[in-house]
């Protein structure tokens, strides 16, 4: 991109100071964001982190991102000498993220990367042209803290459409910088230390640093192959009148796995008789490809107990932009709305201008979207049954993980390091995505939001050069 | 559902300021209360962020190009040297920097050394991370800070010092003196210093920001969180970083990564153009602004304020009301927006700690940040008021 010299153009004249200027017409505005006295000096207590078993391979890449070779820009004199920064002991075990370091030895090693979630296509024009649009207009300075009331209107809009659920926008939804956000603010925001949290896994790894932040108390509850299908009887057991909340990420990243309404149901059944939170992740809902995607909110008697939480990056194509939102009644949102404040306070305007005409989009559009990765589903799929992996079914979401222990290596791990360097494909090692890395060993996630010919070109590959033991 | 209410939930109280919200909104007043422009963005920049966004920059990324420009800039500004590859984390805005930087720190029960009067989030992040903000009064009316003070207010369980310069509220720019004397308590002490330098570019009357990091012992204890909203009006951006030493810089970007994952993409490429501004650019920028301090001073003097602390930088006024006023800042402030048609910001939420301090009623903060048509028209409003017959309550 072109350096262009960047000068003041927007000056006014100031009128010598007097009292005869005309009037302008004023702005709407709203601090009350600053000023919410929502803390008090409460004492919070942490509970004991457990330091789990890291797999070898996190512990050789150095804990930098960075997508270019190294350039010393500064002189050799040290600027550290003694006594370094100290770290939150809460955070110590928190390193760079897996995705970044398989990114990192994909480019070394020019590796096809079936590893990261985000498409090596781009969005809709008529999407990036409102957010242009909204740039040229102006909209550039901070946005309502909690949303754009024009964004917070489309998303009631759309979640009535999707859940037939009739919401309020202006108490009910709140905007975030992605569902990451959404997830960091409903954790730090309705969750108190020692509070115990019920999580599937595997799992997404920010659900467990976000509530690691908020100092929860984390019961797993294993999902298994073949259909990684809810263990009720272990769900009983697990959940109890101390039980806060408890996850949900539906269509699941990385199984694909989408929960039924038989087993939506039986969770809801034991939420109300223990009075307990839901939490919802469905990022994932318009890529529904095996059964109709069901909001655990739309549920008879959960809507009040659940944060439904969303974005607009997998369905856009627009992983980027960093637009998401929670939907919850009054008494919830108050809590993320906090935490948000304090987290970000606000989120990108003029891609909120965007995403309100984004959700707008007609059917064809979510048809097509879903026609177009169920083609590129089938590529991947039928590719890696060819190669001898044992695929496991995917519902929904743009991955799939499959079994490559036949392939002769120990774990998930060194398959993948094997995969990125022999095979020149990379994908993601499962063991991350569990508190018992053990549980993750024999499965790897391979994503298929990738163009055709790059989904083809990695099964090529692996065809050539993944040779079964 | 009572039961489920968080702690966080339970101790929430309305706030004033938000009816007064209400009764602004309702008469359609001229904003001087909100710190962000009502003037457009360089036009530069905004084309650099569409060129972004048709170039397909839309997925996750990490601009390391933002940390090279940031690097380049510690050195010439200040002098400092900074590892573009390890010192440098890219936020959500300033806000998620020092929410994460708080984070990547703070542990349960460590206290937090504050100046008060201060932006207000500060403490929201400090308390959320298990923190117990202290606080450090800067007394009026020049906002001069008590070296003894601030020594007595470290204690052995104090982890960090937030430092915001060019200050919000008030328009102080810390001296190299009170930059030393801080730096002594966090070397004495142990501690870390956190800056908050969102304004570093504006500031007036040829003083220049300078960072505490660049003081001796300071680098390696110093975690500086910034952005390019003030600097290019482009608050709606969340454009941001922290840069720390490394182990710092590092927990920081992992901290984002599991807040936010990512900056958005198409403004990280713009954020390049902004950075290779040229020397003008700041030069106008400042030049700019002071000559809308300068008049705002004069607009708060023709209704009779003195102002006895002019703003050394960012973009307020933090004036003390008439002596022989009797309201408070809020009872002020509702008059001015019913009388004038003008809405500033009652200055008692920027302090904290000791109520019996009156002082903390008696402070309304302008912020100047506004087109010329903007500031002209509450000049007219004033004007309209002064040649009134009728005496308000509100004039001296």
């Amino acid at each position: 991109m072109q350096a262009a010299e960047c000068t003041w153009t927007h000056f006014e004249m100031l009128r010598p100071f007097c009292f005869k200027s005309p009037s302008t017409t004023p702005l709407f505005f709203n601090f009350s964001k600053h000023f919410q006295k929502g803390y008090s000096d409460s004492s919070f207590f942490r509970s004991n982190w457990r330091i789990s078993n890291y797999p070898s391979f996190m512990a050789t890449i150095s804990s930098v991102s960075t997508h270019k070779d190294p350039v010393s820009t500064h002189d050799a004199t040290p600027n550290i000498t003694h006594q370094p920064v100290q770290v939150a002991k809460r955070l110590e075990k928190f390193k760079t993220t897996i995705f970044t370091q398989m990114s990192m030895l994909a480019i070394k090693h020019g590796a096809i990367n079936l590893g990261q979630g985000f498409p090596n296509f781009d969005g809709p024009d008529f999407v990036k042209e409102a957010a242009i649009q909204a740039i040229k207009d102006g909209k550039n300075q901070y946005a309502r803290g909690y949303g754009v009331p024009d964004f917070n209107n489309a998303i009631a809009a759309r979640f009535k459409k999707d859940t037939g659920l009739v919401i309020d926008p202006e108490k009910e939804v709140t905007v975030t910088s992605g569902c990451t956000e959404a997830i960091a603010a409903t954790m730090l925001g309705l969750i108190d230390p020692g509070d115990e949290v019920i999580l599937f896994a595997p799992f997404y790894d920010s659900y467990e640093a976000t509530l690691s932040m908020a100092g929860a108390k984390v019961k797993c509850i294993t999902l298994r192959p073949p259909d990684f299908a809810v263990p009720i009887d272990e769900l009983k057991s697990t959940i109890s009148k101390n039980t806060r909340a408890i996850l949900i990420n539906t269509p699941h990243n990385p199984t694909g796995k989408m929960f039924t309404r038989e087993e939506l149901n039986t969770i809801a059944s034991l939420c109300i008789e223990n009075d307990v939170l839901v939490f919802t992740d469905e990022v994932y809902d318009k890529l529904a490809f095996e059964m109709d995607h069901i909001s655990m909110a739309s549920l008879p008697g959960m809507y009040e107990r659940t944060v439904t939480m969303n974005s607009l990056g997998k369905t856009f194509s627009l992983t980027g932009w960093k637009i998401g939102w929670a939907i919850a009644p009054p008494h919830l949102t108050w809590g993320v709305r906090q935490a948000h404040s304090f987290l970000t306070f606000a989120t990108s305007t003029p891609m909120q201008y965007a995403a309100t005409v984004a959700l707008q989009a007609p059917d064809s559009y979510f048809a097509e979207l879903k026609t177009d990765y169920m083609a590129k589903k089938a590529i991947l799929v039928q590719g890696l049954k060819d190669v001898g992996f044992k695929v496991f079914p995917s519902s929904g979401t743009y991955f799939v993980v499959v079994d490559h222990t036949r392939f002769g290596l120990d774990n998930d791990i060194a398959f993948c390091e094997y995969l990125i360097k022999e095979v020149g494909v990379v994908a993601i090692p499962t063991s991350v995505f569990y508190l018992n890395p053990e549980d993750g060993k024999n499965l790897v996630r391979f994503t298929f939001c990738k163009d055709e010919e790059t989904l083809r070109s990695a099964v090529e590959r692996m065809k050539e050069k993944l040779k079964k033991k | 559902m009572e039961g489920k209410l968080s702690s966080v939930a339970k101790n929430f109280t309305p706030s004033s300021i938000q009816e007064l919200s209400q009764l602004a909104q309702k008469c359609n007043a001229i904003n001087l209360a909100e710190g962000f422009p009502d003037f457009p963005a360089p036009p530069c920049i905004k084309e650099a962020a569409v060129s972004a966004i048709n170039n397909d920059f839309n997925q996750y990324r990490r601009v390391q190009g933002i940390c090279d420009q940031l690097a380049l800039k510690m050195k010439k500004t200040h002098g400092l040297n900074v590892n573009p590859l390890t010192d440098i984390a890219i936020c959500c805005g300033q806000s998620e920097a020092f929410a994460a930087a708080i984070f990547s720190i703070i542990n349960q029960g460590d206290e937090v050394l504050l100046f008060d009067p201060c932006y207000e989030t500060y403490e929201g992040c400090i308390t959320l991370a298990g923190g117990i903000p202290v606080y450090v009064a800067l007394e009026p009316p020049q906002w001069t800070l008590d070296p003894e003070k601030l020594m007595r207010s470290f204690t052995s369980r104090t982890k960090a010092i937030v430092l915001n310069s060019p200050h919000n509220p008030t328009g102080k720019v810390f001296s190299r003196d009170e930059l030393e004397i801080i730096a002594e308590g966090c070397r004495r002490w142990d501690c870390v210093a956190i800056t908050d330098e969102v304004y570093e570019y504006i500031t007036y009357d040829n003083q220049k920001h300078q960072t505490i990091a660049k003081l001796p012992g300071m680098q390696e204890r110093t975690i500086i969180t910034s952005s390019l909203s003030k600097t290019f009006s482009v608050t709606g951006w969340r454009i941001g970083w922290a840069i720390a030493p490394a182990s710092a810089a590092s927990a920081i970007q992992n901290i984002h990564i599991r807040i936010t994952d990512s900056a958005p993409a198409p403004f990280q490429e713009a954020a390049l153009t902004a950075l290779r501004s040229p020397i003008e650019y700041f030069e106008t920028l400042r030049g700019e602004y002071e000559l809308k301090r300068d008049f705002c001073m004069k607009l708060l003097g023709s209704i009779g304020f003195r102002i006895q602390f002019k703003p050394q930088g960012s973009l307020f006024l933090f004036a003390e009301l008439p002596k022989d006023c009797l309201l408070s800042d809020v009872e002020y402030v509702e008059e001015l927006i019913k009388q004038a048609g003008v809405v500033v910001v009652p200055g008692r939420g920027f302090f904290h700690g000791n109520e019996s301090c009156n002082y903390q009623k008696r402070y309304i903060r302008v912020a100047f940040c506004k087109s010329g048509a903007t500031l002209n028209a509450a000049a007219q409003k004033f004007g309209e008021l002064i040649n009134a017959k009728a005496c308000p309550k509100i004039l001296y």
